[in-house]
């Protein structure tokens, strides 16, 4: 685990796909205990910008540093720092929930004990399906494992592109409830990609991508 | 390796390997194209080949006419039979490997797995634990295959020792190859044209290393010399190709 106060600092950052540019430069800041929400039309880059500050993409221009203290992090090791939930990002269908878990878990030199396991998926609703193969899961179930995954990994940094896509009532009050509980931590910050007015107010501030012409 | 432990990357490149193993048993996309190329081109060549024996065994009877034992003797082991009979063992291995291997990287890119793949692990990890599950794999092919394959076309073994290192071998040059090639190729969006044209190069130079190989494999008692240039070769091709692969393998995979 990282030491120090954790911080989020993106500086005249934008992206493009070949030759259209994403979004206009973006520059804002996130502190410990901080949440912030991007928001934009369809197309105008929030799953981009996710990306490029969890190391998954590499910004054509400006900068997005994650800094423990003093120290910035490079892609690779911001990766084990970071808790993210996006649409695209999927868990192995052909393995059961708890096998998804504990492949993650593994990877990050941790063995998941069964008490651990049962807790994160009693939190997200699951509690009884953890043997079940993941094609065997509906979009909203396959969305609360992701949280699972989150619960389990204890990252300080969350990045939740559209956090309750998929997700019934039920489940979006889990999610609000991870939120909170995640933002109560100083050690921690969150941002959270959305157009939903619900989830607008889940932030301090909002930061709006604007598609250039 | 860069950020993490040794211990921790082969934990990783284990945890990775086993994930494979495990998602390959329940969906058996690799293992059934491979059994069933396998197995079709084994009959085949078995059949193809019966004919060439007959003719073989009667040009063979006629020669012995007039022949001493000594000259007798040096038939033994026709050389152009075998290492032809072994070319074809390994083309058969070849495109068995290529129809199963392709679709390691091909299928994380469709499945959406990539992302989470590259959030948990180190690349070189990645690279490796597939690497040692095509290897695996392919080894239990020829396992399977080389056997039945030498019986029914008939293969005598001039050097067992030096013959199962050439399969060994061959083997690692094999997977080694057809994982980087699948990486490429599914970053090209899994086009099977783009499999076999970035193969070709590579492959090209595999299959005339392991040939020299494998004509090696069938002399007895071959020099030291003639197998550190063959049978090292092969292994040489073989960890170069890996050694590069791991080098570039995570341009590849962060693309």
């Amino acid at each position: 685990m990282m030491s120090g106060e954790v911080n989020l600092k993106v500086c005249d950052l934008s992206h493009s796909f070949e030759e259209r540019q994403v979004f206009a430069p973006v520059s804002f800041a996130l502190k410990g205990g901080e949440a912030g929400v991007v928001s934009g039309a369809n197309g105008a880059g929030k799953s981009t910008l996710l990306r490029i500050i969890a190391g998954l993409l590499l910004p054509k221009s400006g900068t997005a540093e994650i800094l423990f203290g003093e120290q910035s992090l490079n892609a690779e090791e911001r990766r084990s720092q970071i808790g993210y939930v996006a649409p695209d990002l999927n868990f192995y269908r052909e393995l059961t929930a708890a096998e998804n878990l504990q492949f993650f878990a593994e990877m990050q030199g941790r063995i998941l004990t069964k008490a651990e396991m049962i807790e994160a998926l009693t939190h997200v609703g699951l509690r009884g399906r953890g043997r079940d193969p993941l094609r065997t899961y509906s979009s909203g179930m396959r969305q609360r494992l992701k949280y699972a995954w989150v619960l389990l990994q204890k990252a300080p940094i969350l990045l939740l592109d559209e956090p309750t896509s998929n997700l019934d009532a039920e489940g979006t009050e889990i999610v609000k409830e991870i939120i909170a509980e995640h933002r109560s931590r100083p050690e921690t910050l969150t941002l959270i990609a959305t157009n939903e007015s619900d989830e607008l107010g889940w932030g301090d501030f909002t930061v709006m991508l604007r598609q250039t012409l | 390796m860069s950020g993490i432990s040794g211990k921790a990357w082969r934990q990783a490149t284990f945890t990775v390997f086993k994930k494979e193993m495990r998602t390959e048993l329940r969906s058996r996309v690799s293992i059934s194209g491979i059994a069933l190329f396998a197995f079709s081109a084994l009959i085949l060549l078995t059949l193809a080949t019966a004919t060439l024996r007959e003719a073989q065994t009667i040009a063979f009877s006629k020669m012995l006419d007039g022949m001493t034992v000594e000259a007798i003797a040096k038939l033994r082991y026709p050389a152009w039979d075998w290492v032809s009979k072994m070319g074809l063992l390994w083309i058969l291995l070849f495109f068995a490997a290529f129809t199963g291997l392709a679709h390691t990287f091909v299928q994380e890119e469709e499945a959406g797995t990539t992302l989470v793949l590259r959030m948990v692990s180190p690349p070189t990890a990645v690279y490796a634990g597939k690497l040692l599950f095509n290897f695996m794999l392919l080894l239990a092919v020829m396992v399977g295959v080389t056997p039945v394959y030498m019986a029914l076309t008939g293969m005598v073994i001039g050097s067992p020792f030096v013959l199962l290192s050439v399969m060994l071998g061959g083997c690692l040059g094999l997977s080694a190859t057809a994982t980087i090639v699948a990486a490429l190729a599914a970053k090209a969006k899994g086009s099977g044209t783009l499999f076999s044209a970035l193969g070709l190069p590579l492959v090209t130079v595999f299959l005339l290393l392991l040939l020299n190989a494998a004509s090696t494999a069938n002399t007895i008692d071959p020099s030291a010399l003639r197998l550190l240039r063959d049978v090292g070769g092969l292994y040489s091709f073989a960890i170069g190709v890996i050694a590069l692969s791991g080098m570039l393998f995570p341009y590849i995979w962060e693309e």
